[in-house]
């Protein structure tokens, strides 16, 4: 059965309804190699068109409910929006400059207000850029948008950082949720108002367990080192102690040096569980969003499995391989062949030269190839999988959604692109 | 052949779908419902066809103020519209070319602007800076030089002229030093350090290095006498601070502004140490022409700058000169000449007190 045919075969009426990707990688594959090759020549100006470009993919291959969405932003509309945003950042950036100058107290009081004017306004620009997307999405002849204060949502997700920060990232299920909470009250898809039914002590009580295993054995073992250590005679042995400092310690502290161990070693487990568990987390993290989203009637269920994001990591990291493997064999070829040909002809400083330029050509090759090899591999398909994982229900709400809608402008992207905190 | 279909409308006011009868005429797309009335009427020429996966068929209207859409799934219909009017453009197309070329263009219109503008804005917020920033860029800059020159293995002290046998190598150098001070108007401090290279360094603010190395190559009182007059050429033109400033300015431009994309960092690394030697060059130059200036004020020998710059150098020239950020030594030279005026002049410093400065880092040993 063709896709045409599935599409048509959806009754108009149903109540539920799925969400589909209509594409396979290979057109995805073009377009970024296109696009990447232009965004290098082009210092990164071409980049406002091929994110145009590849949104323009992404959504106008996602069918939900038999019904392909549209994007509708234009390259244009970015480019201004970033030069707006390069207007507010050039007063910053001169703060940074004063206070890297160091000039006594104006100095330090620019770099603190800088430093906190940057965290603000990448929250400001993620909210301002989630509104900027939304109004360029159409489903069934009707745009989305957000209303809200960007402000006010910078402030509190500023503040739950810093609490995330301080609890060791304990606070983020709560944060997440009131955060989500405040972004989805204020989306609306025509007249129809959206929010977030997703609970953050749930979350908090499915992801305590990767918690703990990542973070756990380096508190375990931080807390019997600083009980088991005589920290005053520590300070005394370095302050006053000549030449074998450790040896001093550990003379006055039977078990220092194995406490120290025990703590780097606990600190490595949290690195490796931590890389090895994140795709779990992702999963976990991605099907509760999902399945907390809301409009009007219409609530969202997902089925994502952490199976399926570790096939996706898995099979990213063998391209990967295969691709550094691929580099390294250009590598020595072309080192070889320059060798032979410098000493053929007797070239000395040019020969290096042309090594130079050589490592340099590789090295833009390699980081442009990892950068679509994950694009591919990794963003298009957790996109597919997020919202293939995806039911919906309530659906005849869409029989009846009236148009309301506002524009935005680009700043909030241009802010999102200046300060690196861009999304899709 | 079929010129008429099933089809959905999309009125763009509601999210309803509205089942059509679409079909084809010579002028446009005609849609009509269920009881036959027409719901649009759209000619060709009016009519956008928007890239749409396979199999669906999606049309805008170019004066609609609202987004509606006419969408056609019907196969054999789809095969009639489909040589009417061609698929919408893919990646690639016109729109893109255009696309690349103007982002070529903007970069090149930036570098270019860049290269040419902003040391004028940079010297513009320099000199906005108070002369109490010099100072304490300066102090903040001694700190981390004076704490590099102190790591030396050497049992005596970094600092040259403060043994007992070196106290007359001192006496001589602040003759010299003063001299040159009082005819540029500049508070200058200069401070001998041992170490063997041939250089010498200013600090914002007036404090200058001179290395060891650069005394014993120095065949007359006049070489080294313009090599700290060149010296005093950066601290008087500020370029300590005014650079600090530059550099900020191209991490803006070529931080922000360009490149927010992966493996490009490398490039804009490399394009922006292009640009950042090319200001250095510039500003070496200035601070020859000014040891010049300053050399034949004081009646000396205009043209030692170039002798020493010659014999430090050896004849070797690096290999990529594009990164280098000191112009060639030959063509210093030459535009050395070209200012310095007749050769001669009166050495700035008797031959006794030369002897003696020659010997300013010697220790505590005296000379037999």
């Amino acid at each position: 059965m063709s896709a045409v045919e599935q599409i048509a075969s959806i009754p108009d009426s149903a109540d539920r309804g799925g969400v589909r990707f209509l594409s396979e990688a290979g057109p995805f594959w073009r377009l970024l190699i296109r696009g990447t090759g232009l965004v290098l020549v082009t210092l990164g100006v071409y980049r406002f068109w091929l994110v145009t470009d590849i949104r323009r993919f992404l959504w106008g291959h996602t069918e939900i409910a038999g019904d392909v969405i549209e994007y509708l932003g234009t390259a244009r509309e970015l480019l201004f929006g970033f030069l707006m945003a390069i207007a507010v950042m050039a007063p910053i950036d001169v703060a940074f400059v004063l206070a890297a100058l160091d000039l006594g107290r104006l100095g330090r009081i620019c770099g603190v207000l800088g430093l906190v004017m940057l965290l603000v306004l990448g929250q400001f620009a993620v909210y301002r850029a989630r509104r900027y997307r939304l109004t360029r999405t159409l489903f069934r002849g009707l745009k989305f948008y957000q209303t809200g204060s960007s402000w006010r949502y910078a402030a509190s997700a500023v503040l739950w950082w810093t609490l995330i920060v301080l609890t060791l990232g304990l606070a983020y299920p709560w944060a997440r949720a009131s955060l989500e909470r405040y972004k989805m009250h204020h989306t609306f898809y025509g007249d129809l108002q959206g929010r977030f039914d997703g609970s953050g002590t749930r979350l908090f009580i499915r992801g305590f367990p990767l918690w703990l295993l990542i973070v756990a054995p380096t508190l375990a073992s931080l807390m019997v080192t600083v009980h088991a250590v005589d920290w005053a005679g520590v300070a005394e042995t370095v302050n006053h102690g000549d030449g074998d400092v450790l040896g001093g310690i550990e003379g006055a502290n039977p078990g220092f040096a194995a406490a120290i161990l025990s703590v780097l070693l606990a600190a490595t487990w949290a690195v490796v569980a931590a890389a090895i568990l994140y795709p779990a987390f992702q999963a976990l993290v991605l099907r509760w969003w999902l399945s907390g989203l809301r409009f009007g009637a219409i609530a969202a269920t997902s089925r994502l499995r952490a199976g399926s994001l570790y096939s996706v990591y898995t099979r990213f990291l063998g391209q990967a391989l295969v691709l550094a493997f691929v580099i390294g064999i250009m590598a020595a070829v072309l080192f070889f062949l320059i060798k032979v040909v410098s000493q053929a002809f007797g070239l000395g400083e040019t020969a290096e030269t042309l090594a130079t330029v050589t490592a340099f050509a590789l090295y833009v090759v390699a980081a442009l190839g990892y950068s679509t090899l994950y694009q591919v591999g990794v963003r298009l398909r957790l996109w597919r999988l997020g919202l293939e994982s995806v039911e919906l229900v309530g659906l005849g709400a869409l029989n009846g959604v009236k148009a309301a809608e506002q524009t935005s402008s680009a700043l909030g992207e241009g802010l999102a692109d200046a300060l690196h905190v861009g999304g899709y | 052949m079929s010129t008429s279909g099933p089809g959905i409308f999309l009125d763009g006011q509601t999210s309803a779908r509205q089942a059509v009868h679409v079909a084809v005429d010579d002028t446009g797309l005609v849609a009509r419902g269920e009881e036959g009335q027409i719901v649009v009427r759209w000619r060709f020429d009016a009519v956008q066809r928007l890239p749409a996966p396979p199999g669906l068929l999606r049309f805008a209207h170019r004066d609609h103020g609202v987004p509606a859409r006419l969408e056609i799934r019907d196969a054999a219909l789809t095969a009639v519209i489909d040589a009417i009017i061609a698929p919408a453009g893919r990646p690639g197309d016109g729109r893109h070319r255009r696309a690349a070329l103007f982002g070529i263009l903007a970069v090149v219109v930036m570098l270019g602007g860049t290269l040419a503008a902003l040391p004028t804005i940079a010297d513009g917020l320099s000199s906005l800076l108070p002369s109490a920033a010099d100072q304490k860029l300066g102090e903040v800059i001694d700190h981390q030089v004076r704490s590099m020159l102190e790591r030396s293995p050497s049992a005596q002290p970094a600092e040259c002229g403060t043994a007992a046998g070196e106290k007359s190598g001192r006496a001589a150098l602040d003759t010299l030093v003063d001299r040159l001070a009082a005819a540029a108007g500049l508070p200058v401090s200069v401070a001998v350090v041992r170490r063997d290279d041939a250089n010498a360094l200013a600090l914002p603010g007036g404090r200058i290095y001179v290395f060891q190395g650069l005394i014993g190559r120095a065949e007359t009182p006049d070489e080294l006498a313009a090599v700290i007059a060149h010296e005093i050429g950066h601290v008087a033109h500020r370029d300590g601070t005014r650079s600090v400033v530059r550099a900020a300015g191209l991490s803006f431009v070529f931080g922000v502004a360009l490149g927010d994309f992966v493996g490009g960092s490398a490039v804009i690394i490399a394009a922006r140490t292009l640009l950042q030697s090319a200001y250095s060059r510039e500003v070496e130059t200035a601070a020859d022409a000014y040891s010049v200036a300053l050399m034949r004020r004081l009646g000396g020998n205009a043209r030692a700058l170039a002798g020493i710059l010659e014999r430090v150098s050896n004849g070797i020239e690096p290999a990529m000169k594009i990164l280098i950020d000191h112009p060639e030594t030959r063509i210093r030279v030459a535009a050395i000449e070209a200012t310095a005026g007749p050769p001669g002049g009166t050495a700035l410093l008797g031959a006794a007190e030369w002897t003696m400065l020659k010997r300013i880092c010697s220790g505590s040993k005296v000379e037999p």
